[in-house]
């Protein structure tokens, strides 16, 4: 739905994003990792047809960013959400997304039951004749949401969603991805927030001008360093150790007081094998856990790497 | 370019201007004075100077002062764009609502021409409703003295009808303009008011010499045409998405 090749953005000397090469499937969520100036926003821009690229190339469904009337077929099957989520103040919620509606060319029976329909989803069908300033934060970034849906865009470009929000709110608006990941929309999220990516998200692109890994929250997780299993006892003795030792899949045994920390190739597979032979052995099982890298050490990690520190 | 487009950016601009008490006051206070306070207060102030003179005399005396306030429409159409582009310009960027704005499948042109429409209609709306009650004020004024109505005469239709509407597009364009390169409305409406320098340069030629008026309205006209077109080109190189998104700051 998304494809990018050696898509790159300077501003003078600057280089924002530099060849970029992604491919992002139909009802996917893709989460964008990176710091303050990693490149995200320009790249949303440049995917939106905001601002023109410097180089490279960039495809919407069957639409190139280079063509202008192919810019406006993306904008008309795309969705923003931008960092500021932009509402105006003096204008009702409802005016706010009516004005959308129409801008969105959706047919004025639809455009009322979309606006209806994400109202009352999101919770503000009650106040929808108030001005949208006296909403609270997370109100307006829900209301924000709802304007970025009202035509039904088959691809939705989140741009930090949840930040600045309390943690009430920040919960709404995820649950509210979560919602719309299953109506199976591709959905393209800018977060700094990890814990979110890694709740929201298919795969993780982590960013620093350059794109520096990839992959889906898990094999992100497990590229810094094998996954360990521990096994937790009420004592070891020389007999578990033998048998532990023995097992072809087990890599390495380290004992820390009465654990058992074992390097494991496909713990998943060979787990209850190495339950087995302890348990055999006579060993007492109180429980077996596992060992693995945070999301947040593998994104430091690569962007400390990409920073060349 | 879809006009049904424009018309949409057009009507919410309007009721975001209808709702904002500084603009809605600023609008309405400069017609006000300019357009109702000084004819009445002509009227008064001039009446018993102008008793002693003939009815000839007296429409060579009122015919000045009509010009005048001709003048002063002109003035009102051309000051008014800066209250109201400053804020349809500028404040979208303090908003921040522009990049949305500009992710809608909507053109370049259908937003410059939408926006622009927003400060028109109401400033010619304003300025010709002003004109409406200072023509009253001055006819009913002429008939009770010499039983004729003066106004409109043809420098005041052509200041009133050509001059007025072509002072008012080449004030918003300016400030479509200005609005491009500065960051905040009162810096925005300070620069866009610069546009009435030359309006004030045709009001105190035409308080100097009440008969140069129709020739001078001509070639006012003429100036004026070639400044619209001039600007339109002007601004829509400057509203472009990406220089709005990368530089208005």
């Amino acid at each position: 739905m998304i494809d990018t090749e050696n898509l790159t953005r300077k501003f003078g000397s600057l280089t924002a994003v530099e060849n970029l090469s992604l491919h992002v499937e139909e009802g996917e969520v893709f989460g964008f990792l990176g710091p303050n100036g990693a490149g995200k926003t320009t790249t949303v821009r440049m995917l939106c047809c905001l601002i023109s690229k410097t180089s490279g190339q960039a495809r919407i469904g069957n639409f190139s960013v280079d063509n202008e009337q192919d810019c406006l077929e993306i904008r008309k099957i795309i969705g923003l959400l931008p960092e500021n989520v932009g509402l105006y103040e003096n204008l009702s919620a409802y005016r706010n997304l009516d004005f959308y509606g129409k801008l969105y060319e959706v047919p004025e029976q639809k455009r009322q039951e979309n606006i209806e329909r994400l109202l009352r989803l999101l919770g503000i069908w009650e106040r929808r004749e108030d001005m949208v300033g006296t909403f609270s934060k997370g109100t307006k970034q829900k209301i924000a949401i709802a304007r970025a849906l009202i035509h039904e865009p088959q691809v939705l470009f989140l741009d930090e969603p949840t930040a600045n929000l309390d943690p009430e709110a920040a919960k709404t608006v995820r649950d509210f991805i979560l919602d719309l990941k299953k109506e199976k929309r591709t959905i393209f999220l800018n977060t700094h927030n990890l814990d979110e990516a890694e709740r929201l998200c298919d795969r993780i692109g982590i960013l620093k001008g350059k794109l520096v890994a990839v992959d889906s929250p898990k094999n992100l997780e497990r590229s810094l360093y094998n996954r360990k299993t521990i096994v937790h006892l009420d004592g070891i003795g020389d007999a578990v150790l033998v048998a532990v030792k023995g097992l072809g899949m087990v890599k390495s045994v380290r004992v820390s007081d009465n654990k058992l920390i074992l390097d494991i190739d496909n713990p998943e597979r060979d787990n209850p094998e190495v339950v087995r032979a302890i348990v055999g052995a006579g060993g007492n099982i109180q429980y077996v856990t596992e060992l693995r890298s945070t999301l947040e050490d593998v994104y430091l990690k690569l962007i400390r790497e990409a920073s060349g520190q | 370019m879809r006009l049904w487009k424009s018309w949409i950016v057009t009507q919410k601009d309007l009721s975001v201007i209808r709702k904002n008490k500084y603009v809605f006051y600023s609008l309405m206070a400069l017609p006000a004075i300019l357009g109702v306070v000084l004819p009445v207060t002509f009227v008064l102030a001039l009446n018993t100077e102008y008793t002693s003179l003939s009815p000839d005399q007296f429409t060579i005396a009122a015919t000045q002062l009509i010009n005048i306030s001709a003048t002063y429409l002109i003035l009102i159409s051309a000051v008014l764009p800066s209250i109201i582009a400053s804020y349809s310009f500028v404040g979208e960027k303090v908003e921040k609502s522009l990049e949305p704005l500009l992710a809608t499948p909507t053109t370049d042109g259908e937003l410059l021409l939408g926006k622009s429409l927003a400060a028109f209609i109401p400033c010619l709306g304003v300025t010709y409703l002003a004109a409406a009650i200072s023509a009253s004020i001055l006819d009913v004024w002429s008939y009770v003295r010499i039983g004729t109505l003066l106004v409109p005469n043809l420098f005041w239709i052509i200041g009133v009808a050509v001059i007025t509407p072509l002072a008012c597009i080449m004030s918003v364009e300016a400030n479509v303009i200005v609005s491009s390169r500065v960051n905040d409305i009162r810096a925005a409406q300070q620069l866009g008011g610069l546009v009435v320098l030359p309006i004030i340069a045709l009001l105190i030629l035409v308080t100097v010499g009440a008969q140069l008026s129709t020739l001078l309205s001509v070639l006012v006209t003429v100036v004026l045409v070639v400044a619209d077109v001039t600007l339109f080109y002007l601004s829509k190189e400057t509203f472009q998405r990406e220089e709005i998104l990368t530089k208005w700051k």
